[in-house]
Formats: structure tokens, C-alpha cells, sequence
């Protein structure tokens, strides 16, 4: 037998669907010398998601729409576009809590190459991760594991959440001017690890970030903490790291 | 070929960073540091020159300066606040230069500018602090202040 | 010191556009097990790790719950008792021998991650926090244990972002965004090993052949069959669609998990954790249901179980809702600090994509396709095999889609990310004894000759038929005919439909004729993998004739171990697109490795 019935929780009635215009800033390099924006419109139900919308462009208007996906419940870090001028998961943002009488403006991050569409060259962001030795650093060889406290854990709790989904760094201003500071995510990741009492190289990466391009540019303009689709307190933890500095210590 | 508009960073990063002394560190400090003290510095000269005394706001005139600077106090003070303040806001300047300044042309010419005025600025008002009279010996009595001694 | 040198990643020779790199190793996949395996590997020779995404994106991270090891911190507990469990959970068809490995090496796995750095959670004494899980019991099935190590409701995020940064450290070459779709063999001395792989570069849309003396599978699994699912959209198979039409065996492919607990029309996975730390599924009467079907440990019955259930409920009408379609999971009575502690992102799904307060309201839930047991067949070296025994020199596959077997007809929550540890690392370490004395097996000229003709081939097609439209009714169907009930004529109903779907797909249309990130392209190609996977596991299906684990036959609802108490072993011969799967399906079986625990009822 089959079950089709119960397969369709909460029946998606026709009536609760409703149309979106959706404003997608395209670009193809081969074809382009400058991004566009283009409309499509859009059926969308209450529960569906920005990168629904996307998708929906994609199956069945235009294959050649191009931008990066895939867990859709905002725990991988791949779809970080800007929506409507924000820095956000296009899987965690719902188009019901966007103002659908206007537009949805979509575009890629900023301050990275745009490769094409939606996608960036995420190559420089990486970059700049890896140079802030984001490892543990420890010389003991314990047969078991480190012993560390619930509070010692909840120290740097908040920057272990970190997705490396780019969301921002590519809303810092600093970072759009010439795209030499570390960034918001790096320092995130270094912070990890600064506070973790189990890490020994907290004043090598602390020396790393005492640098012209370092935590000092930061301007707490606090774009990255709105922009962090994980809840991190992003421009507190730079705070932290710049504390930490002047100590010379975690 | 990337897009050729803001969005693209308009250089590669720098494979190794140079080490060298941090002036972004004591840049920092300083910027909380002056500005903690500017608070104190400012507010007692506002009060000083808008509100106490006789008078006021309108007792502030050329006698009135040169009255203040015949005290040692008032020069230091205001030397003070002179540097702290020339410093901490050339620095936010700066500041906002490397920020938004992205051709490293004119970058360069604008922080030199901005050093040099700011050196200039510095010096010019050391000196007047330091090398006021109100009544230079020489000077024609119509362009002295009244409180002059007659030559 | 941490910056990926340039000279490795660079390719060796450039021939006719097609770019040629040569590395001892070269692992496919950048997720838990390929990571895990890459760090053994790079330490030890020179190693290239491929994936279609950043290695940060892997589905790994998408796991939440824990990773099972009779530590013993918090309780008794023992390996064996851990074996037992995985053995009993997975209906008997676990090949007892691996299970044992699993368990003993689970121990070394969880401290060896907390090494490298994981912040799992602590208990008041500073060691790693274990919880309780479904199916995980003390004295072989008295009573629940903890034994699952976490970080709060992240544990695979954890565990993936920490073998990245072990990757980053050791300076592993990634090859991120390369698609392989091909897999080189070439006979050696009589027998076939591989050679390397070819890569479909998304950025450029060239091509890249990587020549490896060993080559390492770890491409996760291909949940996308389904349409109600916990797993990412890029999970579609392509590891083990290559295999699979190389002519190389799949195990098993009829077992898939449902998790009892995906959020309600959506599938994202709210983690068994939430039933370990205290939750009870209701049905519409606020019934805790489990009770009845489950008498000893409740709602920590296997996710087999727990997922009939649910289904057997909504059945008989018990289903919440104004179309009585979905169940509770109830977890209003835990305390608001304890669920920001423990469940802090399952919760904010729930918040997020069906707006419920979890604090005070219950969250309706669905059972969701979540895992394969099934997969490439290894033998406990993680070496791939060819037939019921004969090892392919070289070749490896570890995680999800491989299948050792440790999880038989059904998987213990927590046992997938101690899968991919286990496993990956065994899979690193063989082959890197492996290439010490190995050579390179020769390339053949026109290597990436069958990658080329096929992308040609796809970017050309302008048929009528929209790869999403295909793809949409491939999953409905698949949800609909081979879920957690089957039957022979819903099985034979989406058969007939994947035949349907396999004939229109030779008139496709691919939109996007470009080079640069062709993702249309891609979708097509992985399409393509869906539909030779979905015939497999529906065709496995079809012949099982009895119900054990995750899969259920309401035609053959009991477990059957006089006929059926052997994997299922699938191979590919013949015409792949002949009209009758079973014109180039042909299916034997394989013996399950019985040590300790003669099957008994599984009773819970």
C-alpha cells in the first residue's frame, strides 16, 4: 500500500502560498563586464527559505543561476549572500519574515572576487584562517584526555560555533577597503583557541593579531556580530583578543 | 577575469606580513587613552572660559586669553590639551584614510599631508603658548590692549 | 608554516587541456572519514584530498548528537557491551568482527579527537561528558547508558572543524570544488587496481586526473534519493554511483535509516539527544506511545524501531495536527538552562523553520531519511572488495559509503561519527603501508576520455526535460513506495517509475552551457547518480523477502534468518540502461561473520 496521505504533513493549502519578486544580482564572467540584477518572481510558502526561492529560480526558470548550497538548515556555511543589504544564510532566512510587498534584493558577499552569480573566490578568506594557526598547540602526550573544567570549556564556547560561512568578514567595512585585514573570522577562529587551557601557543597567535592588520583595525562597528548567522559575539570576542594582547596573555 | 568593482580586493594578500615596530597597538592605547584625558582637559577649559567667572561667556576677549596665559598653570594645560587632542584627532584621521583611501598613491599623499600639517599645527601652537605677549615691546599703543603698560 | 605550499597543488604536466597530478595517496572527499584518513595519510606520504565542496561543508558537520565509547566516565560501561548493542541494533547483520573493532577502537578515536583539540563537554571533574542514546545499554540491553560523547548539540561540527584544523596544520593539499566522476583502473599482474581518478574542476571546468598509488573513497552518502531528508543537497552518491558502475559489488543497498526525528515537512534533523537527554514523543492524545512498543528503554529504542512506530501511530489515526500527520517530541519539562547547555541548535531549528517555542510547546516531528547502511563492501582494513572476499589492491573506502559492516540492517545513533573515525583512520593507515612498497599502476592515454565525453555530452543536451522535475519525482516516489514500510507491489510501483525517470533522462536539458561553475551541469551528472542508486536500493528491496531493521516488508514482516541472515551483494552486468533492472542487476549474497551473539528477538 501506499501512504501518500501521510507523507504531506501540514498540507501546504494553495491558499497560504503567496508571490515574491525576487532582484538577483547576476554576473557571468564569460559574458559580463559588470554584475546585473535581474527579476524573477517567485511562489513561496510561509515556511520556505530564501535559498528555496533560489532554488526554485534555478529548477524551473533559469538553470544557469549559480550559487553555492548544501545542508540548507544553516550549519555548513556554503549559501552567505547578502539579502536585502544583509549578510545572511540564504537557508536560515525565511522569506515570510522578509518585506515581500517590495523586492528581495540577492547578491554575493562582498569584498571577495566575484566569480560568478552568487559565488565568491573564498580562497582569500581561507587564507587568512590558516594564518592564525587555528589547531591546538600542546606539547603534553596524555594517555587520556586533557582534563578541562565546564567553566574552562564555556570560555571560548561562543567562537566554537564558528562555520567559516564568511558572512563576516564580508560585512566589515575594514575588510571591503582593501581586503588585507584579518578579518573577523579569523580572529574568531583564533580566539578558539587563545582561550582554550588547553592550547600553549596563545602568544604566537596573539603576536600574529598584534599586527598592522591585525585586531587593531577593528572598529566595532559591529556589522560582523549582526551579520554571524550562528549567534557568535563576534566584535565581543575581537574585544577579548585585543584585551588579551595588551596583557600579553589569555 | 573577476569583476572590476568594489567587491574584488584590490590586492592579493601579502604571502608573509613584515614585522615591524606597532604603531596600530599604541595608536589604540592612545586614541583611549587622550581620549579619557580630553574629557577632564576639555570640560574644565569650556568651564573655565564659558561659565565661571564674572561675565561668562562674554568676558572671553583678547585680555581675557592673555590673562590666562600669564598663569603657568593654564599654559600647561593648554599644551596639553593642544597636543592630545591635535594627535588624537590626526590619528582618527588616519585612521579613516586607511580605511577608506584605496589607491596607495594618494593614500601616501594624504598621510603625509595630514603629518605634516599636523607637525606644523603642533609647532605653531607650542610656540604661541610659550612666546605670548600681550604687549610686545615695539608695538605702536593704538594695537596694544588697554591693560598695557604705557611705553 | 600553516599556508598550503603551491608547488604541490600544482599539477605535474598539462596534456591536451587536461591537467595531471601525481600523489601516493589520493583521497576522494573531504568530510570525517576522508579528513580522518588524510591525516594519517599525510603524515605519512604524499597526499591529495579531493572534494566537490570546502571541506568545511561536509555533511559530517551536520551531525549532532555524539559519538559512542565505552569511556566509562559517568557509568559503567564496556566495549563489549558497546558491541553487543551495535550487533543487536543492527538486526544481526552486523559482521560481528568489525562491530568488536569498532567498539574497542571507539575508545582510542574519542581521545585521540579530544588530542587534536575537540571541546567536547566536561563532566564536574574535567573529563568528557557521555550522555544517553537510543539503543546504547548497559548488561546488554538492562537499562540505557551514557556513552555518547558530545559537544552539546554539535558534536559533528566539532569533529569536523577539528580534523580541518588538524588538515590545516599538517598542511594536507586540498583540491576543493573538484567534482571526481571517474575512477581509473587498470589490470595489473591479472587484477585490477586503481590508478588514480579524473576531477571536474567547478571553477574552470577543466579537467584534472589525479594518479595515486592507493585511492581512498569517502564520499558520504546519497540520502538525496528521498525528499523528506536530514541530508545536504550535495549528498547524491557520487562516490559510490563510481563504483558501482566500474562493475565493483554494493552491499546491503536495501537498509536505510530513518530518524525518527526530523522537523515536520522539512526533514532537518533534530538529534536523538533530545530523547537522550530527557524528550518523549506524544501523539495527539499526549500519549508517551513508546511506552507500548518499548517497554524497557522507551524512547531510546533503535531509530528503526522508533521510526515504525511513529508511522504504525499516525497510521491508527493517533497523528497530531489538523491532517493528523505528524507526531510530538516533547521536551517542555527540561529546563530552559538545561536545553541551552545541550540542545542549543536544535532548538533554534525549531524556532527558526516551524516558528515553536520549544521551551513551552512541543515540536512536531516526522521520521526522515537519514543514512545507508549499506555501500561499498570493505573488509575491516577499510580495503575495498571485489566480491564476498577478494580485496582491490589499493583502493579503500570509509564512512558512509562504505559498508563494513557495522551497522548491519540498522545504525546506533552515534555510531556513524565513530564509523568515520574508526574507519577513516584505518583506511589512512592501510594505505599508507600500503603505497611503502606499491607502485603507480599505469595510466592509460585516453584516462580522462569517458569524464570528457560525459560532460560533453550533458553541457550539450537540449532535450525537454528539466533535471529538477526528474529528480522531484524520483524522491516522491521514493518516499512514498520504499520508506519505512515497503511492500512488493510499492516497490515494484517505484521501479517502474526509476525505469520511467532513467528513460526521460536521456532527454534532459542543461540551461547553462558555460565552463565557470557549471552547477547545472552538475546537477544533471549527479542526477545520474541518483537513479542508478535508487534502482539498486529498490531492487535489494524487492528481493529481501523478510523485515530487519530499516527495512520493513508489511508483505514479509518478520525477520527471516534461515533464508535472509546474509548481506545483500548487488553488481552491476550488463546494459546499465536496459529497460529491466534486473537485465544488469544481478544480486548473491554474503555471510555474515557471527563471533559472540547468536541472533536472538530483538526485544527492547
Amino acid at each position: 500500500m501506499s501512504t501518500v496521505l501521510e507523507e504531506r504533513p501540514a498540507a501546504a493549502d494553495a491558499i497560504q502560498k503567496f508571490t515574491a519578486t525576487m532582484m538577483i544580482r547576476r554576473f557571468d564572467p564569460d559574458v559580463d563586464t559588470e554584475p546585473r540584477w535581474q527579476e524573477f518572481s517567485v511562489e513561496m510558502l510561509p515556511t520556505d527559505r530564501v535559498l528555496d526561492a533560489l532554488h526554485q529560480i534555478k529548477w524551473e526558470q533559469d538553470g544557469s543561476l549559480t550559487f553555492r548550497r548544501s545542508c540548507a538548515h544553516g550549519v555548513c556555511g556554503s549559501d552567505a549572500m547578502r539579502i536585502n543589504g544583509r549578510n545572511r544564510l540564504a537557508c536560515k532566512t525565511l522569506m515570510k519574515d522578509l518585506d515581500i510587498s517590495k523586492p528581495v534584493y540577492v547578491e554575493a558577499i562582498k569584498g571577495l572576487p566575484l566569480e560568478k552569480d552568487l559565488v565568491v573566490d573564498m580562497e582569500p578568506f581561507f587564507a587568512s584562517y590558516r594564518e592564525v594557526q587555528p589547531f591546538l598547540q600542546s606539547s603534553s602526550k596524555p594517555e587520556k584526555e586533557r582534563l578541562q573544567s565546564a567553566e574552562q570549556r564555556a570560555r571560548f564556547d561562543d567562537t566554537t560555533k564558528c562555520i567559516l560561512c564568511a558572512a563576516c568578514t564580508s560585512s566589515c567595512p575594514v575588510f571591503w577597503t582593501d581586503g588585507q585585514y584579518f578579518g573577523p573570522a579569523a580572529i574568531v577562529n583564533a580566539h578558539r583557541f587563545i582561550f582554550d587551557s588547553r592550547d600553549e601557543a596563545s602568544e604566537v597567535r596573539l603576536d600574529i593579531l598584534n599586527d598592522k592588520e591585525g585586531v587593531w583595525r577593528c572598529r566595532t562597528t559591529f556589522n560582523c556580530t549582526e551579520a554571524c548567522p550562528r549567534g557568535i559575539q563576534v566584535t565581543q570576542a575581537i574585544a577579548e583578543v585585543k584585551a588579551a594582547v595588551l596583557r600579553g596573555r589569555p | 577575469m573577476t569583476s572590476s568593482t568594489i567587491e574584488a580586493p584590490r590586492s592579493p594578500r601579502p604571502v608573509a606580513r613584515k614585522r615591524r615596530v606597532n604603531w596600530e597597538k599604541w595608536g589604540w592605547l592612545y586614541m583611549r587613552g587622550s581620549g579619557v584625558l580630553l574629557i577632564v582637559l576639555i570640560a574644565a577649559h569650556l568651564f573655565t572660559n564659558l561659565i565661571a567667572g564674572q561675565g561668562g561667556v562674554k568676558a572671553i576677549d583678547f585680555a581675557f586669553v592673555g590673562g590666562k596665559w600669564s598663569n603657568p598653570f593654564w599654559k600647561v594645560w593648554d599644551t596639553l590639551l593642544l597636543w592630545l587632542a591635535l594627535i588624537h584627532g590626526s590619528n582618527g584621521m588616519r585612521t579613516i584614510v586607511n580605511d577608506y583611501v584605496s589607491n596607495p598613491k594618494v593614500r601616501k599623499t594624504m598621510l603625509i599631508a595630514l603629518l605634516a600639517s599636523s607637525v606644523v599645527l603642533l609647532l605653531l601652537g607650542t610656540l604661541v603658548i610659550y612666546t605670548f605677549d600681550p604687549c610686545p615691546a615695539g608695538s605702536l599703543p593704538s594695537d596694544l590692549p588697554s591693560f598695557c603698560p604705557a611705553q | 608554516m600553516s599556508d598550503i605550499p603551491d608547488s604541490s597543488t600544482a599539477p605535474t604536466r598539462t596534456i591536451d587541456g587536461v591537467h595531471y597530478h601525481q600523489h601516493d595517496i589520493v583521497i576522494v572527499g573531504a568530510g570525517g572519514a576522508g579528513m580522518r584518513a588524510a591525516i594519517q595519510a599525510g603524515a605519512g606520504a604524499s597526499t591529495a584530498v579531493i572534494s566537490k565542496l570546502y571541506p568545511t561543508r561536509s555533511h559530517t558537520g551536520a551531525a549532532q548528537g555524539g559519538m559512542a565509547a565505552a569511556l566509562a566516565n559517568v557509568e559503567d560501561d564496556n566495549w563489549e557491551w558497546h558491541t553487543f548493542d551495535t550487533v543487536k541494533g543492527g538486526d544481526y547483520l552486523v559482521d560481528q568482527d568489525a562491530a568488536e573493532i569498532l567498539a574497542k577502537e571507539a575508545i582510542t578515536a574519542v581521545l585521540e579527537l579530544e588530542n587534536m583539540g575537540l571541546p567536547f563537554n566536561r563532566t564536574p571533574e574535567g573529563k568528557i561528558d557521555q550522555r544517553r542514546f537510543g539503543g546504547h545499554t548497559s548488561e546488554h540491553g538492562k537499562a540505557p547508558v551514557r556513552r555518547a560523547c558530545y559537544a552539546a548539540d554539535r558534536t559533528g561540527h566539532m569533529i569536523l572543524q577539528t580534523l580541518f584544523q588538524n588538515c590545516v596544520k599538517l598542511g594536507i593539499n586540498f583540491f576543493n570544488e573538484f567534482y571526481v566522476l571517474d575512477l581509473i583502473m587498470t589490470e595489473v599482474d591479472g587484477e585490477k587496481r586503481p590508478a588514480g581518478v579524473v576531477a571536474y574542476e567547478l571553477s574552470t571546468g577543466e579537467l584534472h586526473v589525479f594518479q595515486g598509488k592507493a585511492v581512498i573513497f569517502a564520499t558520504g552518502g546519497f540520502g538525496k534519493i528521498y525528499k523528506t531528508t536530514s541530508n545536504a543537497h550535495t549528498l547524491t552518491g557520487d562516490g559510490v554511483g563510481i563504483i558501482w558502475r566500474k562493475g565493483l559489488p554494493l552491499e546491503d543497498m536495501e537498509f536505510f535509516q530513518f530518524h525518527p526525528t526530523g522537523l515536520a515537512g522539512l526533514g532537518i534533523l533534530l538529534s536523538e539527544a533530545a530523547r537522550g537527554e530527557g524528550a518523549i514523543l506524544r501523539n495527539s492524545e499526549g500519549e508517551r506511545f513508546m511506552e507500548r512498543y518499548a517497554p524497557t528503554i522507551k524512547d531510546l529504542a533503535p531509530r528503526d524501531i522508533v521510526a515504525r512506530c511513529m508511522r504504525t501511530e499516525i497510521r491508527e489515526g493517533r497523528g497530531a495536527g489538523p491532517n493528523k500527520d505528524y507526531l510530538y517530541l516533547d521536551i517542555t519539562h527540561l529546563s530552559p538552562e538545561v536545553i541551552d547547555a545541550k540542545l542549543p541548535d536544535i532548538t533554534e531549528f525549531a524556532r527558526t523553520y516551524l516558528g515553536v517555542e520549544p521551551y513551552t510547546e512541543p515540536v512536531p516531528v516526522l521520521p526522515t531519511a537519514h543514512y545507508a547502511m549499506g555501500g561499498i563492501p570493505t573488509n575491516v582494513k577499510a580495503e575495498v572488495l571485489s566480491d564476498n572476499t577478494t580485496v582491490v589492491p589499493g583502493l579503500y573506502a570509509a564512512g558512509e559509503c562504505a559498508c563494513v559492516s557495522v551497522h548491519g540492517s540498522n545504525r546506533l545513533g552515534t555510531n556513524s561519527l565513530l564509523d568515520i573515525n574508526v574507519f577513516g583512520k584505518r583506511a589512512g593507515d592501510n594505505a599508507v603501508e600500503y603505497v611503502k612498497t606499491a607502485e603507480f599502476a599505469p595510466l592509460p592515454d585516453d584516462a580522462a576520455e569517458f569524464v570528457k565525453g560525459l560532460i560533453d555530452q550533458v553541457r550539450g543536451a537540449t532535450g525537454t526535460e528539466r533535471i529538477a522535475t526528474l529528480r522531484r519525482e524520483l524522491q516522491e516516489s521514493m518516499d512514498d513506495n520504499a520508506q519505512v514500510f515497503r511492500t512488493e507491489e510499492t516497490l515494484i510501483a517505484v521501479t517502474e517509475k526509476i525505469q520511467e525517470l532513467r528513460e526521460r533522462f536521456l532527454n534532459i536539458s542543461v540551461q547553462d552551457k558555460g565552463k565557470r561553475f557549471n552547477t547545472d551541469l552538475l546537477e544533471a551528472i549527479e542526477l545520474g547518480f541518483l537513479l542508478d542508486l535508487a534502482e539498486v536500493v529498490v531492487y535489494s528491496a524487492l528481493s529481501r523477502q523478510e523485515s530487519r531493521g530499516g527495512h520493513f516488508r508489511e508483505d514479509f514482516p518478520k525477520r527471516d534468518d534461515e533464508k535472509w541472515l546474509v548481506h545483500t551483494m548487488a553488481y552491476l552486468s550488463g546494459d546499465a540502461h536496459s529497460a529491466d533492472a534486473g537485465d544488469h542487476i544481478k544480486l548473491s549474497t554474503k555471510p555474515v561473520v557471527i563471533t559472540n551473539y547468536q541472533p536472538m528477538e530483538r526485544k527492547y
